[in-house]
């Protein structure tokens, strides 16, 4: 009888706790929520329910897809695929760069390992734009402009995802390396099977990390691809606003597909690896 | 990660710094090209040109399939730019010295500027024949220090649209749209506070809010200087009188609430067609939105101060040759056929309406769909009023990039309720140390 | 498996009994062979990031180095430390510095602190965590052009927000119009894009916790404050550490908010650093002085990260005490 007591106490505190987080979510996705209104109503319509503030505010009176169709029949359409090809590509080289370098800087000792450290963490706090522009002039050098290439290689050296991972790295007890040693493996071995497959959500949030950086590169793209058939999405959304004209509709179609992409991407990442570092925390 | 590893990696990345301090020395040549050692061909040549605007590409595709009816041999590659990110490319580009771009869109007001830097190619002997073509406006945009470096392939005004229904409902007479009735400031903002008071939520709306571009004619109906004087226009003006005075006016249309403030340039628009606002002054490119507006429209010319000058704001955009073009002739002949044949081919051929900078140009686009209206009739006879008599170019002067953005700040110190005296004073001050490096 | 930070401790300390019983040949091939190791793993990232980075950085400096007529065009003349001497003289960039540091002493803690709030509370035994993660993750996400306008619409004077704030009996308020508020709503703004985002990174800390600690409290008795602080907090000390940092390089380095809602304003209460390097730059094309005040930027962010680093030190000085 206590037991059940017990368990409709802690009950009663999950609804409670749920509520909360309801609350909270509600908190950050209202402002996103009129986005997605704005764009699927009619386009007069998003600044005429401004006010008075009314359930109208947040819900259209008739929806429609015309702005996602427009967008998508667009340029917008094919760069979305080049930006998946860039993302995809960059996080594949930039995990796998970052993961061996993670692991020489907590795991491997050796002489001068905090100043590499020191370098890497350096390198992430110089801000882009300040190079950017040079930069694109040594990449124009290089035959660089216009390639895939270009736009992948200034993501794979991410500091800051070898320092999460590190980070996590260091988390694993070392014995599990002194006993996989004795067994005869060497380092490779050691990464591979034993702090990657304990690794899984420090790897999940590296490649969200890298893969947002290059998601939302807007700048770098411009500066070294002038064809515009291998213009990335965020600059081809760029034409819902010029001068004198914003198109609100399509902005936010847009606004909305380049959203739910990485938020897509973060859900799947978290039930799969959350799950697993779970179960192996418990073995 | 400790500090002792932090500094060592600071000293290693400042050492190295130094080491490439002493060997990089200055190199390359300045770019200037003054030399008129070239000239547009009779015949073209076969050539392949690169274009870089602000415009979208499927729009400029149009204009690009006319020009290579008239010039076949000649290919244009054009690369369309977000207009908020053209100056970063543009000086990547430019940086590059490498003959990409041929041709760019230029800014009007920013000729000088980019002259100056030694973006552009000088195109005084070139086009020497055709300066009679365009409006007297335009036409000064190009020149600096002498020479001319653009050609003008559009043009802009300001009108003053109105919501028929609230101005009705404020109990006040439609305004005229003839050139000899236009409207002073002063009624203009009694009308706005009947409007506000009879229910509008914006009494007046500048489209273009908290910009040099839509306020310079204000301080300069009152008599007051586009903003700088001396002989290279580098010497703040702002503090005077007439700018303090319009300052004021300014200020107090936000006091007041005859203004809404948070309504951003892009928004400014659409603020208009939801209905709720009886007067804006805004260009000629509102006027086919309002083809879908849910309410009745009119326009009249824009208002000057009692007493005051009659000014307008004016300038668009102009094309120019890099300085580092390996293609000049093919790009002048590109740059001409867009802004002086058939009155400017980009005006003729581009599918939304744009300005010209021509009155040959100007016939062609008042024969355009949009002024088909009553509304657009006149409307078109005020444009074309306003483009050839009280149009006002903006400051020219090399230091105009600096002027625009401390000046913009200053407005808009003033809109969300800033003392307008000290506001331009912080401005001029800070004008001084930004053009101290062109003196 | 244990996670524990005694695990953690104990472990280097066992690595090196058995490292000391072993003769000295083979621990110095040993370390041969972990420092041969550290070079191949390193040398992919150390390339990407010396060329990419680092090198355009060292070019980045000798230029503030320089004075030149903006554009770039025309070659620069040595100046020697001209542009920092002037920067420093001009007291609107010495209160901007001192803008920036204020701004970065309160948002980043208090983003870190609502981040770790929020995701304590998606830890929890609720219904469908994996949705409400999503829903405060989205921010994070949605390109800066549209959030942007959508704060700058919910902002205004005679907004939402502020309809909302009436309904509810209050004044309205002036937001980003008023030289007061306007730091305030940007940090309002920055912290709605961030917080979701440095909540995952958190979350995944919280869940490598093992729960047998929870358990363990429990027995004791400890209540949720207790067992936050005494548990929670030195448990997550690295990925606490690792977000701290990320978040104050992120805050250091914002500035398209800034340039698209209050471009500095009003009355320069929003003029940072990063906005104002970018303008330098990117709007005025004086790279040479743009590039001082990057310089300078970098280096207030380094004196923030290397204390955040000796605040959150962690407790394995025994491992690095070997090297």
């Amino acid at each position: 009888m206590t037991a059940v007591r017990r368990r409709t106490r802690s009950e009663r505190r999950s609804i409670l706790l749920t509520a909360l987080a309801v609350v909270v979510a509600a908190l950050f996705i209202l402002p996103a929520l009129w986005l997605l209104s704005g764009s699927l109503r009619p386009s007069n319509e998003i600044f005429g329910t401004l006010s008075p503030v009314t359930w109208r505010t947040l819900v259209p009176s008739e929806v429609s897809l015309g702005n996602y169709l427009a967008l998508l029949s667009g340029p917008f359409g094919r760069s979305i695929l080049i930006s998946f090809a860039v993302c995809f590509l960059t996080v594949a080289i930039g995990l796998v760069v970052s993961a061996l370098a993670a692991y020489a800087l907590s795991v491997l000792r050796f002489r001068g390992r905090g100043a590499v450290f020191a370098f890497v963490v350096i390198s992430f706090m110089v801000p882009f734009e300040a190079i950017a522009i040079p930069l694109s002039q040594l990449f124009s050098g290089w035959g660089l402009t216009n390639t895939l290439l270009g736009l992948v290689l200034p993501g794979i050296g991410n500091g800051l995802a070898i320092f999460n991972l590190r980070q996590h790295f260091l988390s694993i007890p070392t014995s599990y390396r002194e006993a996989a040693t004795v067994d005869g493996a060497a380092e490779p071995r050691v990464l591979w099977s034993v702090y990657l497959p304990l690794g899984g959500a420090a790897l999940a949030n590296s490649a969200l990390l890298i893969f947002l950086g290059q998601w939302s590169a807007y700048l770098w793209p411009l500066l070294v691809v002038s064809d515009s058939s291998l213009q990335v999405a965020p600059v081809a959304l760029a034409r819902t606003f010029g001068e004198y004209t914003f198109d609100f509709g399509q902005n936010f179609a847009g606004a909305i597909v380049l959203s739910v992409v990485p938020a897509l991407m973060m859900f799947v990442l978290q039930r799969f690896f959350g799950g697993l570092e779970i179960a192996s925390g418990e073995k | 990660m400790n500090r002792r590893h932090v500094l060592a990696a600071a000293s290693g990345i400042a050492a190295l710094a130094l080491v490439g301090a002493c060997s990089s020395g200055g190199s390359g040549d300045s770019g200037d090209s003054g030399d008129a050692d070239w000239s547009i061909p009779d015949t073209d040549p076969t050539a392949t040109i690169q274009v870089l605007g602000h415009q979208d590409a499927d729009g400029i595709q149009e204009v690009i399939d006319a020009f290579n009816e008239d010039h076949p041999t000649i290919t244009v590659e054009y690369e369309s730019v977000p207009f908020d990110q053209l100056n970063s490319v543009l000086d990547a580009r430019i940086g590059n010295q490498d003959g990409n771009p041929d041709v760019f869109w230029a800014d009007q007001p920013r000729i000088p500027a980019l002259a100056a830097r030694g973006y552009m190619t000088d195109i005084t002997d070139q086009f020497a024949a055709d300066t009679g073509v365009w409006d007297p406006a335009p036409l000064a945009s190009g020149q600096y220090d002498g020479r001319m470096w653009a050609v003008p392939i559009a043009n802009s005004t300001q009108l003053l649209y109105y919501n028929v229904e609230l101005v009705e409902a404020a109990g006040d007479p439609l305004p005229s749209a003839a050139i000899e009735d236009r409207m002073t400031w002063e009624e203009v903002t009694e009308r706005a506070a009947n409007a506000v008071e009879a229910g509008a939520t914006n009494g007046l709306l500048f489209g273009q809010v908290n910009r040099y571009y839509q306020l310079q004619p204000l301080p300069m109906s009152l008599g007051g200087s586009a903003g700088g004087t001396g002989d290279d226009l580098l010497t703040p003006d702002v503090t005077s009188e007439p700018w303090v005075q319009a300052m004021e006016w300014y200020g107090e249309l936000f006091a007041e609430g005859l203004s809404p403030l948070g309504v951003t340039p892009e928004q400014s628009d659409a603020e208009f067609l939801t209905g709720n606002t009886a007067y804006m002054v805004q260009g000629p490119w509102l006027l086919p939105k309002l083809t879908d507006a849910e309410f009745e429209w009119g326009v009249a010319p824009h208002p000057y101060f009692e007493g005051g000058e009659v000014v307008t704001p004016t300038g668009s955009w102009s094309l120019a040759m890099s300085a580092f073009s390996d293609e000049r002739e093919a790009a002048a002949i590109f740059m001409r056929w867009m802004s002086v044949e058939h009155g400017g081919g980009y005006a003729a051929n581009y599918a939304s309406p744009e300005l010209p900078a021509s009155p040959e140009g100007k016939e062609q686009y008042f024969q355009r769909d949009v002024f088909d209206s009553d509304a657009g009739r006149l409307a078109a006879e005020i444009i074309d009023f306003e483009t050839s008599n009280t149009a006002v170019p903006r400051l020219q002067t090399v230091g105009f990039v600096e002027f625009e953005e401390i000046i913009g700040r200053a407005f808009s110190d003033v809109a969300n309720g800033a003392d307008p005296a000290a506001a331009l004073e912080s401005a001029s001050s800070e004008l001084e140390t930004a053009w101290a490096q062109y003196r | 498996m244990s996670r524990s930070s005694s695990a953690v401790s104990a472990a280097p300390s066992g690595a090196q009994r058995r490292l000391g019983a072993s003769p000295a040949p083979r621990r110095q091939l040993r370390r041969r062979k972990e420092l041969f190791w550290a070079v191949v793993f390193l040398a992919p990232a150390l390339v990407a990031i010396g060329s990419l980075r680092i090198a355009p950085t060292i070019s980045a400096v000798v230029s503030s180095l320089y004075s030149g007529f903006p554009g770039g065009v025309r070659p620069p003349v040595f100046s020697g430390f001209d542009n920092y001497l002037d920067l420093w003289g001009n007291e609107a960039f010495r209160e901007t510095v001192l803008r920036t540091v204020v701004f970065n002493v309160i948002i980043n803690p208090l983003q870190v602190a609502i981040a770790l709030l929020v995701a304590v509370l998606m830890t929890r035994r609720i219904a469908a965590p994996g949705l409400w993660r999503t829903l405060v993750f989205i921010p994070a996400v949605v390109p800066i052009v549209g959030s942007s306008i959508v704060w700058s619409i919910a902002l205004r004077p005679d907004g939402p927000v502020n309809a909302i704030i009436t309904a509810l009996g209050g004044r309205p308020q002036p937001f980003l119009t008023s030289p007061d508020q306007a730091l305030a709503s940007i940090m309002l703004i920055a912290s709605w894009i961030g917080i979701g985002y440095w909540m995952i990174f958190l979350i995944s800390g919280l869940r490598a916790i093992p729960s047998e600690y929870y358990e363990a409290a429990k027995l004791d008795r400890a209540g949720p404050i207790r067992t936050f602080f005494q548990i929670t907090i030195p448990l997550l000390k690295r990925p606490l550490l690792f977000v701290l940092v990320a978040d104050t390089v992120a805050n250091f380095v914002l500035f398209v908010p800034i340039q698209m809602l209050t471009n500095g304003g009003p009355q320069n209460s929003t003029t940072m650093q990063m906005f104002n390097a970018y303008r330098t730059t990117y709007t005025y094309s004086s790279k040479n002085l743009g590039a001082a005040e990057v310089v300078i930027l970098t280096i207030i962010m380094l004196v923030f990260v290397a204390l955040q680093f000796r605040l959150l030190r962690d407790d394995d000085r025994a491992a690095k005490g070997t090297s």
